[in-house]
């Protein structure tokens, strides 16, 4: 396929599907310095907006990655079309991903011109969490063919992060506000078998291409 | 028959089922674990016995100014706005407003008002170089009446944003709470088993963790349910009916109120059972776990219910699972700061997070009764508006508002 065939499809979903995505995202990282206070921080402390808003950022960008496809006339037409759905979902994850990074990076460098203790190694366990909320919430959405599963789900388990601690194991994702050591790469690692675990049901039990 | 097409149109659905999947989850890991022990007496000479609220303004206003003072020296404020630690800097404008509060407070001039601030001890907090002050005793205005110092209490606590220690709600709870006397810790414990008969203690605690999930969870059901016509291509079907608008909303909304109830029932049965079997052989209220939840869930529930049903109408299903979680995590974070003793007038999710400890919930019983109702009403209102909305789609006069653009998502998606 043509990279200026997919570079089209790309612009063209963004415009027309995610951007109202992103911009809630954005949302996110511009209500968190009224929520918290992001100036001369330990890294504990810092750890705490670090690990609580790119959380919400994650589900708000990948949990709707099959959002437009709910709309059967759509659904029709990309069925009809010779490109695979799988590229056009792997390319909407992508660009997701990369809009992801970029506002975990704006909000740590924002911290760390703030004087916060902020590593970069904070900001990877950061983009971890994030990544892996958004891939449950993609996996119940694809599963259940419904989007606001997909944001119960993952929401319920952004508020069980909030409430549970450290009861859930590896797979605390706040597990640097806690001290819990061992839970980011679990939680990578979860989240990337998660969106293979999504796209293999679609294609077995929906037949997509 | 139509509400009873609705519930099992509901129950049926994937919503309602993940929905109480997670309130059982929920119950059993914050409510069921902590209850399979009974509350202890407090043993004389051992530990602490607790804090109590006593209304003493002299020390409110004492603790208050002393706080404030350390806080002014260091231009550093603590506050939690959304139950998270922020500090706030002042500038020298809004600075200069404090220090004129601060005169007033203390009764001096600038010179008197420099003569306290170089009284302070200066002390460090963790690896910081950021100094913090400590003052004890700061002379209080002699002329200066409590109604006055909350006022400006609440000009400061404004001109911080919001959050502060200096809250004139928060004030009795910050500043007042003195510790409790053997004596007293016994008669607060004789209470639960005497005036709460046990259940009505528990019930408390059951309803300020089962108030945290129904807060956020029925939207997603609601707005699941609202959502479903347009998705199955059923609305335009629905419009010709001769049903009226109202009935029809009112119906719906009846049904997902007493469906989600059922889940909540049967945890109140089973904290019910717990609780004759730990306390077994204690005279107890049995009725207690159909009281007080009752009053205090059912509005919750009846709210977030109905802003997914109100929201999804006007916009779609993703907005209204937005707002309530914005509603949701605003109450649920700005009520963490004080887990008992403290409820607002406008907290949709009331926080008492103990078994005992009757005095101070019945020192916020004023609030208490005024957030149910105020709550209730808000979602009563938000059904009609509903109803309204709903009857001017199928008149033709309203088709939903477009958040972005003639494509927009939010329209397409149902």
């Amino acid at each position: 396929m043509e990279s200026g065939c997919l570079a089209r499809i790309a612009y063209s979903d963004v415009r027309h599907n995610l951007l109202v995505h992103y911009l809630a995202a954005v949302g996110v990282l511009l209500v968190t310095p009224v929520i918290f206070g992001l100036e001369g921080l330990s890294s504990r402390m810092a750890a705490i907006p670090l690990e609580t808003m790119p959380l919400l950022m994650g589900i708000v960008l990948l949990t709707p990655i099959l959002a437009p496809e709910q709309n059967e006339c759509i659904f029709e037409v990309v069925r009809s079309k010779k490109t695979s759905r799988h590229i056009v979902t792997g390319m909407r994850i992508v660009c997701s991903l990369v809009i992801l990074a970029v506002l975990i990076g704006v909000l740590g460098g924002y911290m760390m011109c703030n004087d916060c203790d902020v590593t970069f190694r904070m900001l990877a366990g950061a983009f971890a969490g994030a990544f892996a909320i958004g891939c449950f919430g993609f996996f119940f959405a694809a599963v259940t063919d419904n989007p606001i599963i997909g944001y119960m789900v993952s929401l319920m388990y952004f508020m069980m992060n909030l409430f549970l601690k450290k009861e859930l194991w590896k797979f605390c994702l706040m597990s640097m506000s806690y001290g819990i050591s061992g839970c980011k790469p679990v939680v990578a690692v979860t989240g990337a078998v998660l969106i293979a675990a999504a796209l293999i049901y679609r294609k077995i039990a929906k037949n997509e291409n | 028959m139509l509400f009873r097409l609705e519930c099992k149109k509901i129950i049926c659905s994937i919503a309602f089922i993940i929905y109480c999947i997670i309130s059982f989850f929920f119950f059993f890991t914050q409510y069921y674990g902590g209850g399979t022990f009974r509350e202890m007496p407090p043993v004389e000479g051992v530990g602490d016995y607790g804090d109590k609220i006593e209304e003493n303004h002299d020390v409110i206003m004492s603790g208050a100014l002393d706080s404030l003072v350390g806080e002014y020296a260091a231009n550093k404020y603590v506050c939690y706005p959304f139950g998270f630690y922020k500090g706030v800097h002042l500038k020298d404008k809004k600075q200069a407003k404090i220090a004129e509060y601060l005169k007033e407070l203390t009764g001096t001039d600038d010179s008197g008002l420099g003569e306290i601030l170089g009284t302070g001890e200066q002390y460090f907090l963790g690896d910081s170089t950021e100094p913090m002050y400590a003052y004890y005793d700061v002379p209080i205005s002699d002329s200066l009446t409590y109604e006055r110092f909350t006022e400006i209490m609440g000009d400061i606590d404004d001109i911080l944003g919001g959050g502060s220690e200096y809250d004139p709600d928060a004030l009795v709870s910050n500043y007042s709470f003195v510790p409790m006397t053997y004596e007293e810790a016994k008669a607060e414990y004789d209470d639960f088993y005497t005036k709460d008969r046990i259940t009505g203690g528990l019930a408390r605690l059951f309803s300020d963790y089962s108030g945290i999930a129904l807060g956020i969870i029925p939207v997603f059901a609601a707005a699941s349910l609202t959502a479903a016509d347009r998705k199955r291509r059923m609305h335009e079907l629905i419009y010709t009916r001769s049903i009226s608008s109202l009935r029809l909303v009112l119906t719906r909304y009846a049904a997902l109120i007493f469906t989600m109830s059922i889940p909540v029932f049967v945890q109140m049965l089973i904290a019910l059972v717990q609780a004759i079997i730990v306390y077994k052989g204690e005279p107890m209220d049995y009725l207690g776990f159909f009281k007080l939840p009752t009053v205090w869930l059912l509005p919750i529930l009846m709210t977030s219910t109905a802003v997914g049903m109100f929201i999804t109408e006007i916009f779609s299903s993703t907005a209204a699972i937005f707002v309530q979680v914005a509603l949701w995590f605003y109450s649920v974070m700005t009520g963490s700061t004080a887990l008992a003793g403290r409820i607002g007038r406008f907290g949709l999710i009331c926080r008492h997070n103990t078994a005992t400890e009757r005095s101070l919930f019945i020192a916020n019983a004023g609030n208490f009764i005024f957030s149910r109702i105020f709550w209730t009403v808000v979602s009563l209102a938000l059904v009609g508006l509903t109803a309204a909305i709903y009857n001017a789609k199928r008149g033709g006069r309203f088709n939903g508002i477009r958040l972005f653009g003639k494509d927009s998502i939010f329209r397409r998606k149902a």
